[in-house]
């Protein structure tokens, strides 16, 4: 069922809508959220969301063999409206992040209207799920992002068919994004991040999808009378474990590895060179041996930015199978 | 005057971006306090830059005439924020990150949040006091003011009231504030002001100029500066607390027309402006004051949402 949620007058133009699509089961037990479209140039979650809208209505409709619905699915793909609709990361009106406006406002402005919505729509929610693309300038190899996972998390996570997940840094900021009202809400949840801003890849999209629906699956809010749903290798990689690489000159990035890849110590990440007469300025080899999760996508480069994150070898690479 | 690159980077073109800090050193050996301005963080936020310009200004003259007035420190970072500055724009340039959520415990990686603890470190080891300066957004414009996070009260309304602004508004510690300059700098026990007045991208001579003297007003009563001509006498603010202040929001979307500007005593139902609809004329919402008392914020941009904010009133104070 699609339903509009929040509907927001516009002094000139159309409203702002606010969107969810909801498919309920027979006798539901759990129910799983999935959000995208915060940043409103994140557009693989945008079409993650549209494909798995589309396959659970084809499964509503009997049409995917073996399937059928067993608890409540609600899927917000588009949260960020108006900047996806102004092709912004934010909207520019406000020039707020709406990652930063939770848990929000009914009565406050714009932004925080939308986040009270999304947090009062989810919140009986026992699962979650936020899809994102990569910070602005940079392409994100998929990856998951989950705080302290307890054992439910842990296998929540392993649903998903993602080979790494990360620990979010817990900013001063944190306390104001969906996940970490999530998190205090108890439900288990984790952010995917795949790609990069402003870009649409299909098929990357179509790589993720498989799992995302294995999670339904495991999530016991989508059944399967064929198979069971699968439980994935995952390396979970700590904080400590990860590299920075930073710039020490500004001009272009040309890198020479390809993200996703395994770096080994030593190895040539790319250049800096001069913009105007493409001499090198500077040469980054990686200090240590890991695997590329986020690789610079802008190569117009400043000084100490970050070029490439790249995440060591744990000492238990792969969370334990229970 | 001294000047002092505290934080720089190269631009991709290799240009240097330069963070600055002028000083105005003591004349003692060991200064009475060590005093610090900042202003800039939101680059579209111009009038705590002019402060910065009238009070180098005066400082310089006063240095130059009556050196032995310094018995503290001076220090003024003018645009820490240089690029967002140049451009007038509030957010970083390039990453369109807010400058001021980058304090605190941050993700301590991106070029900002760099130059974030850069800043941080210069003022916890260059300043007693700080005064950090905002505009208000494009929205709203506000009237010389200090907000303080409840907790911090005790200890900054005592020097917030030789400042010269009309009111101190003590408000609940919000979690958007814990990633600000102001916030932190607190937490690390270092008494910082956070003054907003006027509006992004516009210069209101006359709030800078009371703010001035309020500025010099601080420096003399806190012993950095030492003076035979005390400054003229200032403003005393009124006290607000968070149950005080009334917020006026829009009922509908439409073109919020004011009809009154900044007031002191606004009298219960005077009539603050309107919401008109701009395609069949109709006016949508007459936005009267609920309560009588000091409208001390209000809209400037016509643009509003339902929910969008119309105005601020602190109740009961008659002034």
């Amino acid at each position: 069922m699609k339903e509009t949620i929040l509907s927001i007058q516009s002094p000139l133009g159309p409203p702002i809508e606010l969107v969810q699509f909801t498919w309920r089961g027979a006798q539901p037990k759990n129910t799983i959220s999935i959000v995208s479209g915060i940043q409103g140039n994140h557009l693989n979650g945008i079409f993650l969301c549209s494909r798995l809208v589309r396959f659970l209505n084809s499964v509503e409709s009997g049409k995917e063999p073996g399937y059928y619905l067993k608890g409540v699915i609600k899927i917000i793909p588009t949260t960020n409206s108006p900047a996806i609709q102004e092709g912004k990361h934010l909207w520019s009106f406000h020039d707020l992040d709406m990652n930063l406006a939770f848990p929000g406002n009914d009565q406050g402005e714009v932004p925080e209207q939308i986040a009270a919505t999304i947090c009062r729509q989810t919140k009986d929610s026992q699962f979650g799920i936020i899809l994102q693309s990569g910070d602005t300038h940079y392409e994100d190899a998929p990856h998951l992002l989950c705080l302290n996972p307890d054992g439910l998390a842990k296998n929540f996570s392993r649903s998903l068919a993602i080979k790494n997940a990360r620990e979010p840094k817990i900013s001063s900021t944190f306390r104001l994004c969906l996940y970490d009202q999530w998190v205090d809400q108890m439900i288990t949840s984790v952010i995917l991040s795949a790609g990069k801003p402003n870009h649409l890849d299909i098929p990357l999209c179509e790589t993720i999808l498989p799992g995302l629906i294995n999670s339904l699956v495991w999530s016991e809010v989508l059944g399967n009378d064929q198979k069971k749903s699968i439980k994935y290798q995952l390396k979970f990689n700590r904080q400590s474990n990860e590299q920075f690489v930073i710039s020490h000159a500004g001009g272009f990035f040309m890198p020479t590895v390809k993200l996703g890849s395994e770096v080994t110590k030593g190895q040539k990440i790319g250049e800096i060179v001069d913009i105007h007469s493409n001499t090198i300025l500077e040469s980054i080899l990686s200090s240590s041996s890991g695997y590329l999760v986020t690789l610079r996508n802008n190569p117009m480069v400043y000084q100490k930015e970050v070029l490439a994150i790249l995440l060591g070898k744990p000492k238990f690479p792969f969370w334990p199978i229970k | 005057m001294q000047s002092q690159t505290i934080s720089s980077y190269q631009t991709p073109s290799g240009q240097r971006v330069e963070i600055l800090k002028q000083s105005f050193p003591s004349l003692r050996k060991r200064p009475v306090k060590r005093i610090a301005f900042v202003s800039g963080l939101h680059g579209n936020e111009l009038e705590g830059v002019y402060i910065c310009h009238l009070l180098t200004k005066h400082l310089s003259e006063l240095q130059r005439t009556q050196p032995e007035a310094f018995q503290g420190e001076v220090h003024i970072y003018p645009t820490v924020n240089p690029q967002a500055t140049a451009i007038g724009t509030r957010l970083w340039p390039f990453l369109s990150i807010d400058y001021n959520r980058q304090f605190g415990e941050s993700d301590g990686h991106s070029l900002a949040s760099k130059c974030a603890q850069e800043l941080m470190h210069d003022l916890k080891s260059s300043a007693d006091i700080v005064i950090d300066f905002h505009a208000s957004n494009l929205h709203l414009k506000e009237t010389p003011q200090i907000r303080i996070t409840e907790g911090f009260h005790k200890k900054l309304i005592p020097f917030g009231v030789h400042c010269n602004i009309d009111l101190i508004w003590v408000h609940p510690p919000f979690p958007m504030f814990k990633s600000t300059l102001g916030y932190n700098m607190n937490q690390s026990k270092i008494p910082t002001l956070v003054i907003e007045t006027g509006i992004a991208l516009r210069i209101n001579q006359n709030f800078s100029n009371r703010i001035l003297l309020g500025m010099l007003n601080l420096l003399y009563q806190v012993g950095v500066i030492v003076t035979n001509n005390p400054p003229a006498p200032v403003n005393h603010p009124i006290i607000v607390q968070p149950s005080q202040v009334i917020q006026v929001h829009s009922k509908h979307a439409g073109l919020f027309i004011g009809h009154t500007d900044i007031k002191k005593n606004i009298a219960k139902g005077e009539v603050i402006g309107e919401v008109v609809d701009a395609k069949n004329g109709l006016t949508l919402q007459e936005v009267a004051a609920a309560e009588g008392g000091f409208l001390f914020t209000v809209r400037e941009h016509p643009l509003v949402y339902p929910g969008a904010l119309l105005g601020r009133i602190a109740k009961d104070i008659i002034t």
